[in-house]
C-alpha cells in the first residue's frame, strides 16, 4: 500500500476531481477556523458546483442547529450552502433517537449541549430537558444533593459540546445514568475543539466526566460512528466509490472516510499535521492529501 | 489466600484491636455521609484513642484545608488536632514543596475549592485560579484569542471543582499543552459519596484534561504511593501494627494493601459486601464489617 499522495499540481488536482462525483466538508478546520473563513475556500466551493459536484457538510459540531449553520456559511459569503446539504451531529443524534431508537413520545432527553441539539430534537418532536436552559446554569447548592434523583420521565442523556458546562449539570447527567435503563448518547466524542488556531476542549471532554464515574459508554453519534455514516448514505444515497471525505482530523474525518469506503482528502489546516500521517506507526492514513482546501483552486490558476 | 473475614462478634473486635496500634481513617463514607456522622463512629473513636491508639485521618476529599477539617469533626462533636489529618490537598503541597521543590517564581494553576488554596499557601506556593471569582464565568470570543500558554505557570493541579466551567477547562488544557508543565491531581476518585448517593469526584475534573491533552496527572490521593510516602515519612509508624480503614477499594484498601498495612472495609460508603465476595474481585480487604460504629456496638 503507497503512502498518501501530496497534492501540488494542477495536474494532480485534476486527476483527483475526476475520481469524485460527491464531496462530504468537514467544517472546523477545512472550511474555516473559528469565524474566519480559510483562503480560496469559496472559490473551491463554486469551482466544484460548477463542475456538477455534489457538496455535503458533514460536521460534529453540535452547538449549531443545519439552519443556523447556514446562517455562519452566510456570514462568510457562502450564500449557495442550503440546510439539506448539511449534515451535523445534533441532526444526527435527533435522527437517531427517532428512526433508530423510536424514543417514546412520553420520555424526555436530558441535554448536556447548546442550542444546536435543542432545535434538531424540536424538529424531531423529541422532548428534552437541560440543555440551554437558565435555571441549571447556577452553583451547586446543599438542597441540590438531596433533590437531584434519577428522574423516571428522563429516558436519555444526550451529551455534546457544552460551553456552559458545570458541576450540577454533570451531576444530575451522572445520577440519571446510574438507572441502566437510561440511554447514553453523544453527539460526538472529539477531545478537541480546534479554533483561532489553537486546540479548546471539545464535546469529548464534556461526556469524558460521564465515562469514568458511571463505567459507561454512550453511543455517539458524530464522526467517525457507523451510526452516522448509515445516517448520511441513507440521506444522501451516493456512490461510496465516487464519493470523498475532505477533513482535518485523522481520527474522525478521515477513519469516517475510510471506514465508509470513500475517498479521503486530508487537509492541514485543521488539528492534525503533516507529520502524522508520514510517521511510519501512523494509525490513519489519508488517500491524498494538501495543505489547504483552497489549493484546489489555487492550482487550477 | 482465605477471603474476607467479617467481624461481628465481640471476640473478633478484641482480637482486631490487639493486632494494631495506629488507625489510618478515610473519612467520606467511613466516619460520615455528607455533613451527617454515621452511627457510634464519635463512641468507636473514643474508645480507640482510650486504649492508646493513634488515629490518622487520611482522605483524598481536597475541598477543605486540615485545619477546616477540624472544624467539620468539631461541629459532629469530635475532637481532632489537625496534626491528625493528611488530606490529598496537603499532600500535593508537600509534594510540590519538598519533591518537585517547586521554583518560586512560578505558579500553580489551581482547578479546586479554597483546601488547596490555604495548602499550597502554608507551603508558601504561588497559585491563580481556584476560588478565584473572576474565572467564575462563562467563555466569551475575546478569551478564544486571549488564552495562552502562561509562562509563569508550572503546574497544573487538578481536585475536586464544585464550580468547574468552560473557561477554566480551557486555561488549564492551554497550559497543559506545554511539556514542561506539570500535571498533578490531589485525588482521581471518580464519584463522591454524599447524601446516599455518588455524585461526580475529582476525577471527573481532570478526565476532561487527560482526554484533550493525552496526558496523564500525578495523583497526590490514595492509592498513590506518593501519598504513602508522604504519610509514613510524616507519621513514622510500623506498617504491620497499622491498619486502614475504608469504604472504597480501589483507593482505600488498595492503599493500605499497597502500603503494607492491614486493611478494614466498611459498607457504608461507596462499595458493597457483594463488591469483595465476587470472585473476580480486584482488591479484597482482609477483615471488614458494616460499620465503623459496629467496634463500640460490639464490645458494649
Amino acid at each position: 500500500m503507497t503512502g498518501p499522495v501530496k497534492i501540488t499540481s494542477k495536474a494532480e488536482v485534476e486527476e483527483f476531481l475526476s475520481k469524485y462525483d460527491n464531496f462530504l466538508f468537514d467544517c472546523d478546520g477545512v472550511i474555516w477556523q473559528g469565524d474566519v473563513l480559510l483562503p480560496h475556500v469559496k472559490e473551491t466551493l463554486s469551482l466544484l458546483r460548477e463542475k456538477g459536484k455534489k457538496l455535503i457538510f458533514v460536521t460534529n459540531n453540535s452547538t449549531k442547529s443545519r439552519k443556523a449553520y447556514t446562517k455562519k456559511f452566510s456570514k462568510l459569503g457562502l450564500d449557495e450552502v442550503t440546510p439539506e446539504e448539511i449534515f451535523g451531529s445534533a441532526y444526527s443524534a435527533a435522527v437517531y433517537l427517532k428512526k433508530v431508537v423510536k424514543f417514546p413520545a412520553d420520555k424526555k432527553v436530558l441535554v448536556l449541549g447548546e442550542s444546536g441539539i435543542e432545535e434538531e430534537l424540536a424538529s424531531e418532536g423529541i422532548q428534552f430537558v437541560g440543555g440551554t436552559d437558565p435555571s441549571l446554569r447556577r452553583d451547586i447548592g446543599p438542597e441540590d444533593y438531596d433533590a437531584i434523583v434519577p428522574d423516571p420521565s428522563i429516558g436519555c442523556v444526550l451529551s455534546g459540546l457544552d460551553l456552559h458546562i458545570n458541576y450540577l449539570k454533570l451531576s444530575i447527567a451522572l445520577i440519571n445514568l446510574q438507572v441502566p435503563e437510561t440511554l447514553f448518547l453523544a453527539t460526538n466524542i472529539d477531545s478537541t475543539y480546534p479554533t483561532h488556531g489553537k486546540l479548546f476542549p471539545g464535546a469529548g471532554t464534556m461526556c469524558a466526566p460521564l465515562v469514568l464515574a458511571s463505567k459507561r459508554q454512550p453511543i455517539s453519534l458524530g464522526k467517525p460512528s457507523k451510526a452516522m455514516m448509515d445516517c448520511v448514505k441513507a440521506k444522501f444515497e451516493f456512490d461510496p466509490v465516487r464519493t470523498c471525505m475532505v477533513g482535518d482530523r485523522l481520527d474522525t474525518d478521515i477513519r469516517f472516510g475510510q471506514e465508509g469506503g470513500l475517498g479521503t482528502l486530508f487537509v492541514l489546516t485543521g488539528v492534525n499535521k503533516e507529520s502524522d500521517i508520514l510517521d511510519e506507526n501512523a494509525d490513519v492514513v489519508p488517500q491524498q492529501y494538501m495543505t489547504k482546501l483552497g489549493d484546489i483552486f489555487e492550482l487550477l490558476h
